[in-house]
């Protein structure tokens, strides 16, 4: 492979609307009057703010209430994780699995995967950018999916009131949950996948006998 | 259909090769005009640069305007609905939000109202606000602010999200009395599809490029 240049060494930013190559100094994209920035503004600290932010929320999201049942059969209240074994014993195994993995596996893979991102842009862990850039899509595809269990809770409380047998009301688990779900997405959106890059070409400038 | 004439590039406002760069590595290239159907790939991170994809504007505009009549439909007819003792319950988007605002909170009731309402509606209504107009080469007031809003809604519109949550509180619901899918639910399901089809149709890059030479037109 020849020489590569990045944007960046040539003072040249990519607009990150609409993708006109354009010098850094202007300092609007002369297309779609964006801001230009070489890299994502605090790329790494903004994502680290928004996934400890994230991890905090997802404590009283998984140990708070998500909706509580009051009816003729008395009152009960499931937590996300009470809920998926409730419907496993039922025999639901599809909604449990779909439950489970979009409720409680994809938010605390996403952050997992985003912190080891996070440390491999600042160059603590090694892996190849190209992996790493698969890891990246995913995270950012599948993030949205963990909406799933706020939507269910909504069109219970819509469907299930004041009715004769039994009456939902939210719990006060689901707008941590959704802050979460929110700010799990701020992070995926604030991490630039170029820093990657930039830190595997400097690691290869360190040492030009081992690539 | 297979095609049997060879696509066309899309216009840019020079006929020289233009300078792109990938937005995940940075490296920057030379990017040449595409026939209909290729797509052009970074030479160092192998992520897709751009793309020509068959019939863009025409694809845009058509499953936008459609995905916006399915839209009306959700809101006017009820997805499900479910008698138990007597009493009748309709599901609808708009009612599902407002049982959030009264029973939960203001702040999810907004976070719903968000990504249920507001994102789709302005990623839909803004790409045919921008594509139908570009199919004649001309760019509306506001084009740019218009694209630049419905590009940042995207990731935000969950109603493909919104329908799972409905299917799998289906069977929920099958102990609490009859249930009886409607209307808005298949209008649901049509609108999920046409959204996602109206922005797999036409690429970030080409109508920007089709935006930057019809406002260019205008200003001669």
């Amino acid at each position: 492979m020849g020489e590569v240049r990045t944007a960046a060494s040539e003072g040249l930013a990519s607009c990150h609307m609409c993708g006109k190559v354009s010098p850094v100094r202007e300092g609007h994209c002369p297309r779609c009057h964006s801001k230009l920035h070489l890299r994502k503004p605090h790329s790494l600290e903004r994502t680290w703010s928004f996934l400890i932010a994230a991890a905090a929320f997802y404590f009283p999201a998984n140990l708070l209430p998500m909706m509580s049942v009051s009816g003729l059969a008395g009152n009960s209240s499931d937590t996300i994780l009470s809920g998926v074994i409730n419907f496993w014993k039922k025999g639901d195994f599809l909604v449990a699995i779909i439950i489970f993995s979009a409720s409680i596996m994809i938010p605390i893979l996403k952050m997992i995967a985003l912190t080891w991102l996070c440390l491999a842009a600042s160059g603590f862990t090694s892996a190849s950018p190209k992996n790493l850039a698969r890891l990246y899509h995913v995270t950012e595809f599948v993030g949205r999916w963990s909406m799933v269990d706020v939507f269910v809770v909504a069109v219970l409380v819509c469907l299930v009131q004041l009715g004769v047998i039994s009456t939902v009301t939210p719990g006060p688990a689901i707008l941590s949950f959704a802050s979460v779900v929110v700010l799990t997405m701020f992070a995926a959106m604030s991490f630039d996948p170029r820093l990657l890059w930039d830190r595997h070409v400097e690691e290869a400038a360190e040492s030009p006998e081992t690539t | 259909m297979k095609r049997t004439l060879p696509g066309l590039s899309w216009p840019r406002l020079s006929d020289e090769p233009i300078r792109v760069c990938c937005h995940f590595c940075d490296a920057l290239q030379e990017a040449p005009r595409l026939l209909e159907g290729n797509a052009a790939y970074c030479c160092r991170c192998g992520e897709m640069l751009y793309q020509n994809r068959p019939r863009s504007l025409a694809r845009a505009t058509a499953f936008s305007s459609a995905a916006l009549i399915f839209m009306v439909l959700t809101h006017l007819f009820p997805s499900i609905t479910v008698d138990s003792g007597g009493m009748r319950k309709e599901l609808t988007i708009m009612e599902a939000v407002d049982a959030l605002f009264r029973e939960g909170n203001a702040l999810i009731g907004v976070v719903a109202v968000v990504f249920t309402m507001v994102a789709p509606l302005v990623l839909m209504g803004g790409l045919l606000y921008v594509a139908a107009p570009l199919r004649f080469g001309v760019a509306l007031p506001g084009a740019v602010t218009v694209t630049r809003l419905f590009q940042i809604s995207e990731p935000w519109s969950m109603l493909e999200v919104f329908l799972v949550g409905i299917l799998v509180s289906l069977l929920k619901l099958g102990a609490v009395g009859d249930v009886h899918l409607g209307t808005g639910l298949w209008a649901l399901v049509g609108l999920v599809f046409c959204t996602a089809w109206a922005m797999a149709g036409i690429d970030r890059l080409e109508l920007w490029d089709r935006l930057e030479i019809a406002l260019q037109k205008e200003e001669k």
